[in-house]
């Protein structure tokens, strides 16, 4: 049978670029940091207690940059009101509960780091299991996002939270050691955190990281025996166009080598962790580059 | 067939069928189509639609080889579905099913999230750009085909169909027996796009080639030349918010280039901004 051959069409745009994809990043550096940061209050793993307030500060900060990016982002910025309005508020659009967990997480933050500033214990862990339920929601949103659309096969999975959640830890994590790497050299030495604590955070992100691989290793299963569109998705848009940003940014450098250099001897020394920290925080970034415009990417042809 | 009823938010329930409702929509017939392109200046005209960005089109594709060849075409729209996705997922009630079959925008809510072009399956949405001609005219807003609902309420039929030289195009009243739609659909196969998805669309297509109708194979089976012009149109929009990765360029350097844009967008955007604001409130 011959093929037919489209000689004419209009092109559309990817409707949501790089601004998008840098707001998923940071907000899942921030449900990440935070997690961390409730170990010693919420999960009472005492030797996690100094690291809380840095994780939770860096956190507040990464969120406080997450509404500049969105609403920078809308057609009409000027009318970024009207996402909070009741008598705009539209309760089945996945972007509506965003808004409002948008709203009370940092909230929720800040009290959290109030308590734990004042040493107040039971307030500090009722806060703080609240909040993170709100980090988790905030990141789970992200995901469902752009799960909840059928026509973007790559998004429409029902994995997508739980590998924003995964993501999430792990850059998390990642910058939360970049971050404490240039606390210690800038406070004075009894203030800093002690390393073995950064080499141990260092072997959860060496966890998240299997998991990662996990759930991606059940993406790439679902979709080459999918239909078309996904096997067409992944051969064509991840393995084709979005190359760098799957398989190199994230998969090569983003997950095998970092993980390679966690099991080796590497995983005790300072080296080796800023390192695979870097990597895993670049890594994380190109895959909310692939989520968020590799699934549109296709359709800009029809 | 019974359907399964997907209403959520501001989407009223489908009205295939239902006695007493009606549901406009329109019947495409490929076998009269020419690929004269009129319903797409007709609709360019009808709303002064800016450079870039379409309400309607016109696909085209060539079949076979020679001699045994034929050019096909596939005038494509919002579909106007039942059970429409953008609808359910935008944020602040700006677009909404109407009761007689019309998806519709409101350019008063519309904050430009642009959620509804990421769910709509049919690329049947645009983002207006923010420059136009008209000072009063609506920018930075989502707009779509609205099936000439201005007209309809008048007892005319939409302008691309009043344009289109063949009757190709044909609207009506899909729940009135008496239509021309009803009649064709009760006497002709019909097929929609994407059906899978569960959207029910109210357009449909009578001889349509699947060739040119699937998703997959339009991304494959493209000419040399509109890879081209499609990478050429991207770097065109380079520095604009939407990021978009040049086929074939899929390097280091592209997503840095991408990340370099959106810095560069964040001076142009603040004086839009700006430029928003004394409209708004120093004219």
């Amino acid at each position: 049978m011959d093929e037919s051959v489209i000689i004419s069409n209009v092109f559309h745009h990817v409707a949501w670029g790089t601004t998008i994809a840098v707001y998923f990043w940071l907000v899942g550096a921030s449900a990440g940091s935070f997690v961390v940061s409730s170990f010693g209050w919420v999960f009472g793993i005492k030797r996690y207690k100094p690291l809380a307030l840095s994780a939770s500060v860096t956190a507040i900060i990464l969120l406080l940059l997450v509404p500049i990016l969105l609403i920078w982002d809308l057609g009409k910025p000027l009318r970024f009101i009207y996402l909070i309005l009741p008598s705009y508020w539209h309760a089945t659009g996945p972007m509506s509960w965003g808004t409002v967990l948008i709203m009370t997480y940092p909230i929720a933050m800040i009290v959290y780091s109030y308590f734990v500033i004042k040493n107040n214990e039971l307030w500090a862990k009722i806060i703080g299991i609240l909040s993170i339920v709100l980090a988790l929601s905030t990141h789970w949103y992200t995901g469902v996002v752009m799960e909840l659309n059928p026509g973007r096969f790559l998004n429409h999975t029902a994995l997508a939270p739980l590998l924003f959640l995964t993501g999430a830890f792990i850059s998390g994590i990642g910058l939360l050691v970049l971050i404490l790497w240039v606390r210690n050299m800038i406070v004075s030495a009894a203030r800093r955190i002690e390393w073995s604590l950064i080499y141990e955070m260092a072997q959860y992100m060496m966890y998240g990281l299997v998991f990662d691989a996990f759930l991606l290793f059940l993406e790439f299963m679902q979709s080459i025996y999918g239909s078309q569109n996904e096997v067409m998705g992944h051969e064509e848009v991840l393995l084709g166009v979005f190359r760098f940003p799957y398989l190199w940014m994230e998969i090569v450098f983003g997950l095998i080598v970092p993980f390679v250099i966690l099991v080796s001897p590497l995983k005790r020394t300072r080296f080796g962790v800023i390192v695979a920290s870097i990597l895993v925080a670049v890594g994380v970034y190109g895959m909310r580059i692939w989520w968020v415009m590799g699934g549109q990417y296709l359709q800009t042809f029809y | 067939m019974r359907e399964a009823r997907r209403s959520y938010g501001l989407q009223t329930p489908g009205t295939r069928g239902m006695p007493g409702a009606k549901r406009y929509g329109m019947v495409i017939d490929l076998r009269k189509c020419i690929g004269c392109n009129s319903c797409m200046v007709a609709c360019k005209a009808e709303f002064g639609v800016p450079m870039g960005v379409w309400r309607t089109w016109v696909k085209a594709a060539d079949k076979g080889t020679y001699p045994n060849t034929k050019r096909i075409f596939m005038p494509r729209m919002c579909n106007h579905c039942d059970y429409p996705v953008c609808v359910r997922n935008c944020p602040t009630q700006a677009t909404y099913k109407h009761k007689d079959g019309f998806v519709l925008q409101r350019y008063n809510r519309c904050i430009g999230c642009r959620t509804c072009m990421v769910a709509c399956p049919y690329n049947a949405r645009h983002l207006i750009p923010a420059k136009r001609t008209g000072k009063n005219l609506p920018t930075q807003v989502v707009d779509k085909c609205t099936l000439c609902v201005h007209r309809v309420k008048k007892g005319l039929v939409p302008a691309c169909v009043q344009a289109c030289v063949g009757g190709a195009r044909i609207f009506g009243d899909l729940n009135d027996p008496n239509s021309e739609v009803a009649q064709l659909a009760a006497r002709e196969t019909l097929m929609v796009l994407k059906p899978e998805l569960g959207t029910s669309p109210s357009v449909s297509y009578i001889g349509g080639d699947w060739e040119i109708m699937d998703e997959p194979h339009s991304y494959t089976n493209r000419t040399a030349r509109l890879r081209e012009e499609f990478n050429t149109f991207k770097r065109n929009h380079d520095g604009d918010a939407f990021g978009d990765i040049v086929e074939g360029e899929s390097t280091m350097a592209e997503v840095g280039k991408n990340f370099v844009g959106f810095l560069r967008s964040i001076p142009h955007k603040a004086k839009e901004v700006f430029d928003a604001y004394v409209n708004l409130y120093l004219r």
